[in-house]
């Protein structure tokens, strides 16, 4: 008897509970979560060296200004060059525009004079998105680019060419820490720099760490590695490496790095970073990223 | 006595078997509208659900906050990165319960008070919200307009950024039911 009046009453506490839950529990089933909306890894198309797998949106353009200063210690650094900030070692002026939300065109130009300026072109596709669901644990993003040198002396029209395709894969780990390794492969029509023993095309590997710091900062370090012989520590070679801090503005990202690369195009700072920490060949840099929107204001209304 | 007692306790068994009137849907439309001294910021998603019970009446809301659409694709990124860490907190929700009773085989408009608790960000806060309740041809549907303050829910407003949100933002909310069907 006493065992009957146990099971009653679990089936009625359970009953009860069901009443009490009825709108909760097809509430709980209607609102889980299956979102596989796209993760935001970087803040950002470009960290400090290298690009991210970020797009920009359909219809944005995105202006872009890379600047590098001059040595701040070193033979040409210190006080009478105000750490470098009286030199350029490199400007990049460019423009990026989403022609698909995932599909972007971008030129540019860089300073860079000795090799004569570089105007670049490049599509970038993101072919993969992460999801909120882990359905897709990383991001992959593939860029092709070709360069043409404009100035300078050159002993035919084709030495000017330089092509580069790399691949990057990036995972947002957490909120807050981000990294993405990118391998790519360079080619240059003329070596550069045009020395016996040097490579037409060059394998290299990047990697790239992003961690927030505030809701609005994030700390950036970015590195690269040619795999090449004829670049080594002996020949005076040495791997791009860059170290900042990338702030969000809203339409503007801002990021201040301290970098050894005087360039800021692959094709360039790949091929001939020759300037190294240890010698004080390390300059401060930033990077200005402002966005603008031509979607039109209606479409706010209709479904998008 | 204990035969009572096992009476008893069967008569209570049969009730909780007593059907309920469940309402759902699953296309709310939310809006959200922030007057700014620049430009208004506004977003709108219809990717909300709601279930009602007109047993009960209780009345509960859930948005993904990740589905609103803005008018510009980086305000997007940074409401759902920098203000609501959609991430963190995917959902904002609301259950509730209304005061008034309402006769769901008479059509009309019923103005409502629902008592309930508002989670956004994390954080939930014991709010009366008014809002309608319109019975046409059997077919239910609510819709309110309230103010939600960013501060109430621990959304920060960053400094550094060029344009700013409200304070207070707008929500309106409307959704249109479907009876709910339980084949088990």
């Amino acid at each position: 008897m006493k065992s009957l009046l146990t099971i009653l009453f679990l089936a009625i506490s359970t009953g009860v509970m069901a009443q009490v839950t009825a709108t909760d529990s097809l509430f709980n089933s209607m609102s889980s979560d299956k979102q596989h909306g796209p993760v935001t890894i970087f803040e950002s198309s470009r960290l400090i060296l290298t690009q991210s797998t970020e797009t920009i949106k359909k219809n944005n353009l995105n202006v872009l200004v890379i600047h590098r200063f001059g040595d701040a210690a070193g033979n040409l650094g210190g006080g009478k060059t105000f750490f470098g900030l009286d030199a350029v070692a490199d400007v990049y002026i460019g423009l990026e525009y989403g022609l698909t939300n995932d599909l972007n065109i971008n030129i540019g130009r860089s300073t860079i004079p000795t090799v004569g300026g570089l105007v670049s072109g490049q599509l970038k596709y993101a072919a993969l998105h992460q999801t909120n669901d882990d359905s897709s644990p990383l991001a992959i993003s593939l860029i092709g680019q070709a360069g043409v040198r404009p100035y300078n002396t050159y002993s035919s029209f084709g030495d000017r060419w330089s092509y580069f395709g790399q691949a990057i894969f990036a995972r947002k780990f957490s909120h807050i820490f981000s990294f993405q390794v990118a391998p790519s492969i360079l080619y240059n029509n003329l070596p550069e720099p045009n020395e016996p023993g040097n490579e037409n095309a060059i394998f290299s590997l990047s990697a790239t760490a992003s961690l927030k710091v505030t809701k609005l900062m994030s700390l950036v370090v970015d590195y690269a590695h040619p795999f090449s012989s004829f670049r080594n520590n002996n020949t005076g070679f040495s791997d791009p490496l860059g170290v900042g801090m990338q702030v969000v503005t809203g339409g503007h990202v801002f990021t201040l790095n301290v970098t050894n690369s005087r360039a800021v195009n692959e094709m360039n700072y790949l091929s001939n970073t020759t300037s190294d920490y240890g010698r004080g060949q390390y300059r401060v840099g930033f990077t200005i990223s402002r966005m603008f929107d031509f979607n039109h204001k209606e479409k706010y209304n209709t479904k998008r | 006595m204990m035969k009572y007692v096992c009476i008893f306790l069967l008569s209570l068994l049969s009730i909780t078997k007593t059907g309920q009137d469940l309402y759902t849907c699953k296309n709310a439309r939310i809006t959200l509208f922030s007057s700014a001294l620049i430009e208004d910021i506004k977003a709108v998603t219809s990717s909300g659900v709601s279930v009602y019970n007109a047993t009960t009446g209780e009345l509960n809301f859930s948005v993904p906050i990740s589905t609103f659409q803005f008018e510009k694709a980086f305000m997007q990124q940074h409401f759902n990165s920098d203000y609501m860490e959609s991430d963190k907190y995917p959902r904002a929700i609301f259950k509730g319960k209304i005061q008034e009773h309402i006769d769901a085989a008479k059509d009309g408009t019923y103005p409502v008070n629902v008592i309930g608790d508002l989670t956004v960000h994390g954080i939930t806060e014991k709010r009366t919200i008014q809002g309608t309740v319109t019975i046409k041809n059997g077919i239910v549907s609510t819709a309110s307009e309230f103010m939600v303050k960013c501060a109430d829910h621990h959304i920060d407003i960053p400094q550094i950024l060029f344009y700013h949100i409200a304070e207070s933002i707008k929500i309106t909310v409307s959704a249109t039911y479907n009876p709910y069907k339980n084949i088990p």
